[in-house]
Formats: structure tokens, sequence, C-alpha cells
């Protein structure tokens, strides 16, 4: 078994590559693998708490949450990118971090695949 | 080397694809880089297809879009996102979005 990181860039909640992304990493989770998903910019807005479910609207929290439970699964918000937006650490979704890029650099340098979905 | 390429849209990316050269190439449709597998214009198919390479194509992006599996081009492959995570892990050593 692998491991995947994926990093995700400038995406709000709702986007395509940001939906792919999630589904990506719960296919590969699923298979066994292990999947470390990093976002940045307006993608960081996925790691926010108390996001509801509207019908035929993205909904990304529950799997994410299922994911985190795997414990093959880890999640990485920029947190400058979560500052200059404006929401906090006690405003974060359970399982989430938050670091610099770094994280995500350590990340790729460890990883077996690496998927960069920039922005859109 | 051996690439894996996602394609994300229709209207971009094309003259990223023309440039590229592998040892062996995949071309992985995604998004609303679905209509590369199943629109033609002017009675001609995506020229990104004359590519020598590998297509693919995601069935939950086809499928979101109103098109089937008989809507795709003989020259792609539907596939499911367990089937991308087995591309990604045994086919392709690098893999990059457009």
């Amino acid at each position: 078994m692998g491991k995947l990181t994926i990093g995700c860039f400038s995406s709000l909640v709702g986007s395509v590559s940001l939906d792919f992304a999630v589904k990506l990493s719960d296919a590969a989770v699923k298979k066994g693998h292990k999947v470390d998903l990093w976002v940045s910019g307006n993608a960081t807005m996925l790691s926010k708490k108390g996001q509801k479910a509207f019908k035929d609207y993205s909904h990304l929290a529950k799997t994410l949450t299922e994911l985190f439970a795997t414990g093959n699964f880890q999640a990485t918000a920029c947190e400058a990118c979560a500052e200059a937006r404006g929401y906090h650490k006690d405003d974060t979704m359970e399982g989430w971090k938050r670091h610099s890029m770094d994280w995500y650099l350590a990340s790729c340098f460890g990883a077996d695949r690496v998927l960069h979905i920039g922005g859109d | 080397m051996k690439l894996g390429v996602f394609m994300s849209d229709f209207r971009s990316g094309s003259d990223i694809i023309e440039r590229l050269s592998a040892e062996k190439l995949g071309i992985i449709f995604v998004g609303n880089g679905v209509y590369h597998a199943t629109v033609e214009e002017n009675g001609k198919a995506s020229p990104v297809l004359d590519k020598s390479a590998t297509f693919y194509v995601l069935t939950e992006d086809l499928e979101s879009r109103g098109f089937g599996s008989a809507d795709v081009d003989s020259r792609v492959k539907p596939v499911t996102y367990s089937d991308v995570v087995d591309l990604i892990f045994n086919d392709y050593e690098k893999i990059i979005w457009i």
C-alpha cells in the first residue's frame, strides 16, 4: 500500500476540484492507502466547522469525518490562508491540522504519489 | 517516464497536452474535461484524442453532466474513482492536473 499526497489550491467548497480531491482521498483510503490532503487559499474553507448539508449541494464534511476516523487520512489547512480569511483555530473542524506550507512539502517528499491541483 | 494527466477543463489545457511527451502517457478526463470524451464539434471529436495516449474518463463526472458510457468515444475507457486510484499507484509514476 502506498501514500498519496494531494495539494488543493484556491478552490472553494462546492468547486469541482475540491470535490474531486476528497472523493479521490476516500477511494484511496478504502483501498488501503494512506492519504495526506493539503488545502490552501480559498480551499481552507473546507476545514471550517459547522458546514451544513443542503440538497444538491456539495457536502464533504461527513466524508472527511469518516476519513479521519480511519487513521489513514490526514488533512491540513494553510494556517496563514485561514487567518487571512478571518477564521481562526477555534473555528476549525475536528480532525484538521493547521500548519505552514512546510507540512505540505514534507508530506510530498514522503509520498509515493503527489497530485497538485491548482486553483480554479 | 510514465505520466498520468488529469484534464479538468474543455476549453483550456489542450495546448499543454500537445507539448507533452512521455514514455507512457495516460489522460484521465475529469470535471468539464469529460466533454473531450463525449462532444463532437463540426463533426469532429476533440483533437486531444489524436494524441498517442491511453484515455480514461471518470464515470461520476460523466453521469453528472448527463452522459452515459454509450456517449463516450471508443478510444476512451470509463473508470471509477477506485479505478483511478489503481491507475495512480500501478500505472503512472507521476501525475499532474491541468
